[in-house]
């Protein structure tokens, strides 16, 4: 599989959009086009394979289905996993004759993304601090008075930083990648060990991702109760993911029910408390 | 004459801070910036003079960092803070601004990264993939357009919600009614979540144990690990992760690396083994 330089700066373009903080802003930058399963319909369509991009978007999406940021410390880079690590992954796919659909593909997509996706940090490093000069610059237009600046400031300037750390280094490695995917496959044997540690982690990561989002909403053992009850009716019911949704809002629309009861119950048994006071009073 | 903020200025700041919030971010000010975009075409209006514009401006120079999504409501907020303190309200100052967006950020913040990145995105994404299967874009569309029609209503909702409603409109979030709200979304993400991880992890072991001389084994772990809970060995792995972090304080990196270490020694025992040759 070829990537040609043209292809190669389209997706640097999606970077620059894509990343934290990025220029597509939070909501249709990171939260979309950063999104692995979108990153994987873009790059399907940019490199000419859409069903390998999204499948191999959709695993990567696994690893990070709760990409939070608390405070601005990030873990992986959004930008690196979707559009450097996806398109090298569908190279390797395709270099190494593996279907995107077989859980072996996907654990080889899933170790890419995530080895490219750690060390893409760095370009998250890079592009907040190098947005530290156009501040600079924008704390002095403030004391100037000349506040239409902040505009260049917020919205023009971190192009300059996109320019650095997204664009030219998704290019570039998007570009060498591929030699050095053959490179790889030349000198690791599939059959070998460091290979089949490769594949092995890149089916057991994604339950970190789960993990991640599990120590989100479980701050009791019972907790768990709605997240098992969940995979029980995906892995012995084979209950498709709509459909699960579905049971599960039922599930949620019950509790909130019951809450409101709860609640309107302590409010009428005050209320009663309070009349009681009032007849006292008479 | 009482100052009254045209519909114009508030839409103008609403989608600085919609686009700006994030786009020039740093380690050290974070919103800041798009704070100050954001609060620019109200302070233009409602200050002709521009030492007062000055003044009002420099209120939001102070930190500020949230959850974006949910944290438009602390800006529709000061926007009627702001709106108050031009019309000579004296009880609105630099102070109460300041003291009111520290107060919020933090809790907002809490709320929205579990409501919005930890529970609501990750149920459209759920839902997403598995629209996906097969290699389809259809879930990547529908994630799309979804996503970003929520995001983009929602945040005007709360904007407007805000600056009508102000400090009161906070308390919908942090009051009764949006807690049992919250648990009920978070109850909703919990079981998506697991069937997620039902539908799209797969850990499973090739160790067998075959007698001596027999030629098929009478031991293959995988099955009868299933046999006793379908995907047992995925949901054992799962719980390993969380205990790491939730328990041990471990990063996600470090469980990363961790899961390196055992994959590998798994391999070396015959524990783990993809099959796979050229």
């Amino acid at each position: 599989m070829e990537i040609s330089w043209i292809q190669a700066a389209i997706l640097g373009l999606f970077a620059s959009l894509a990343s934290m903080p990025g220029m597509g802003g939070t909501s249709i930058g990171n939260y979309t086009l950063g999104r692995p399963l979108v990153g994987g319909l873009i790059c399907g369509l940019v490199l000419g394979d859409m069903s390998t991009g999204i499948l191999v978007g959709v695993a990567m999406q696994i690893v990070y289905i709760a990409l939070v940021t608390p405070g601005g410390t990030v873990s992986a880079d959004v930008r690196a996993i979707s559009y450097i690590g996806i398109p090298l992954a569908m190279v390797a796919l395709k270099s190494y004759g593996l279907s995107a659909d077989s859980a072996d593909g996907q654990a080889l997509a899933t170790s890419f993304g995530t080895m490219v996706g750690t060390l893409g940090t760095v370009l998250f490093y890079g592009t907040a601090t190098m947005n530290l000069v156009w501040q600079h610059m924008g704390w002095r237009s403030i004391e100037k008075g000349d506040f239409d600046k902040l505009y260049l400031v917020d919205m023009v300037y971190p192009w300059v930083s996109h320019l650095l750390f997204s664009f030219l280094p998704t290019m570039i490695m998007v570009k060498m990648g591929v030699p050095m995917v053959d490179l790889i496959k030349n000198y690791l044997p599939m059959d070998g060990l460091a290979m089949k540690t490769l594949f092995t982690v890149g089916s057991i990561l994604p339950c970190v991702g789960i993990a991640i989002l599990l120590k989100q909403i479980v701050t009791k053992a019972l907790d768990f109760i709605p997240f098992f009850f969940g995979f029980t009716l995906a892995a012995s019911l084979g209950i498709n993911l709509v459909s699960a949704t579905i049971i599960a809002s039922m599930f949620a629309y019950l509790n909130y029910r019951i809450k409101m009861l709860q609640l309107t119950k302590t409010a009428n048994a005050t209320a009663v408390i309070v009349d009681d006071d009032d007849e006292e009073d008479i | 004459m009482e100052k009254k903020l045209s519909k114009k200025a508030l839409n103008k700041s609403f989608h600085n801070w919609y686009y700006g919030h994030l786009t020039c971010f740093s380690q050290e000010h974070m919103q800041t910036f798009g704070y100050l975009v954001s609060m620019l075409p109200l302070i233009k209006e409602l200050y002709p003079n521009k030492e007062d514009q000055m003044n009002a401006l420099s209120t939001y120079k102070a930190f500020f960092n949230t959850e974006p999504q949910l944290g438009t409501v602390i800006v529709g907020i000061t926007a009627g803070l702001e709106e108050a303190r031009a019309n000579g309200a004296s009880d609105v100052d630099d102070e109460t601004i300041n003291g009111l967006r520290a107060g919020l950020m933090g809790p907002i913040a809490g709320i929205g990264d579990s409501l919005v990145v930890g529970t609501f995105i990750p149920i459209l994404l759920g839902i997403a993939m598995g629209m996906s299967g097969g290699g389809s874009p259809l879930g990547a569309i529908f994630y799309i357009i979804v996503w970003n029609l929520c995001a983009y209503f929602g945040m005007k909702f709360l904007y407007k919600t805000g600056y009508e409603l102000g400090g009161r409109a906070v308390d919908f979030l942090i009051g009764s009614q949006g807690t049992a709200l919250r648990e009920s979304v978070t109850m909703l993400g919990g079981i998506v979540i697991g069937a997620v991880a039902a539908s799209w992890v797969k850990v499973s072991t090739s160790f067998t144990m075959t007698a001596a001389g027999a030629k098929e084994p009478f031991l293959i772990l995988n099955d009868t690990l299933n046999s006793v809970y379908p995907g047992f060995l995925t949901a054992a792995f799962i719980m390993l992760c969380w205990w790491l972090m939730a328990k041990k304080k471990m990063s996600p990196l470090t469980v990363m690396l961790l899961l390196v270490v055992i994959s590998f020694v798994g391999v070396l025992v015959g524990f783990f083994d993809p099959a796979l040759t050229y």
